[in-house]
């Protein structure tokens, strides 16, 4: 196979996994039972979706350079959602919100 | 001095990453690193001691690795027929120093497996754990070293 080729098998196959994970992380929003257990899903499988997207494309980029631009998004995205998961969690405890547990079921 | 030289030089290699490589803008390129350069010191101004390379290098490894199997294991969690999932909350003590270890701490583990940071209060961070069956004490306290190694003096 030529190594044209190869690169875009992988990258097909990158940005694939990185659909299925955003996959997994909005049926987990939806299913989760409340925040916290939300927050979990929002912030670790969409991650790891959007490395896998952006590594996909980095793949198939024109020059090295959009490649390492594209790369940059994902560690700014992370600091954001860690960020972001943080607050949320941190403001749902003050309100009072207890956690979801199996025995209240 | 040395502090001057890193930032700078990483704020022009992000400006020829924006770029995409082209020569004709670096006189604007080297404005906005100088100026991004003096921002920086006066947002996070240089530790004493500076943080080790190596030690980042080790983290950053150790990251990808976790965060890459935390989100597998919410994925899996998520598309099982009934998730099984065992919430609780837990309360951790830090030993690393206050500022930036403890917040990189905080905002790290959210994207560890099975953990979310919920409060930090001085030298304790309490934690909401996707399964309490899980040994999520002993992964943060893995993290915990990986990142005092970070800023070992």
């Amino acid at each position: 196979m030529r190594s044209a080729t190869m690169l875009e098998v992988a990258s097909a196959a990158l940005l694939l996994l990185g659909g299925f994970f955003y996959f997994a992380g909005t049926v987990g929003l939806l299913r989760f039972p409340d925040v916290y257990t939300r927050l979990h899903a929002l912030a670790k499988v969409d991650n790891l979706g959007l490395g896998c997207v952006l590594a996909g494309l980095a793949l198939q980029a024109d020059s090295l350079t959009v490649a390492i631009k594209l790369l940059l998004i994902w560690p700014l995205a992370l600091a954001a959602s860690a960020g972001v998961g943080y607050a949320i969690a941190r403001r749902a405890e003050a309100l009072g919100i207890r956690p979801w547990r199996k025995e209240d079921q | 001095m040395r502090a001057v030289l890193i930032r700078g030089a990483g704020f022009a290699f992000l400006w020829w990453v924006l770029a995409e490589g082209r020569p004709d803008a670096w006189g604007l390129g080297l404005v906005a690193a100088v100026a991004g350069c003096v921002l920086s010191f006066r947002l996070l101004p240089p530790r004493h001691g500076g943080i080790s390379f190596a030690g980042l290098l080790a983290f950053a490894a150790f990251f990808l690795w976790h965060s890459a199997k935390g989100g597998l294991q919410v994925a899996t969690l998520a598309l099982r027929p009934r998730p099984d999932l065992a919430p609780a909350l837990l309360e951790l003590p830090l030993s690393l120093a206050p500022g930036a270890p403890r917040v990189l701490m905080t905002a790290a583990i959210g994207l560890m497996p099975g953990t979310l940071g919920v409060c930090l209060e001085g030298d304790r961070l309490r934690l909401h754990v996707l399964d309490e069956r899980l040994p999520a004490a002993a992964e943060a306290q893995a993290l915990e070293k990986c990142i005092a190694r970070v800023f070992a003096p």
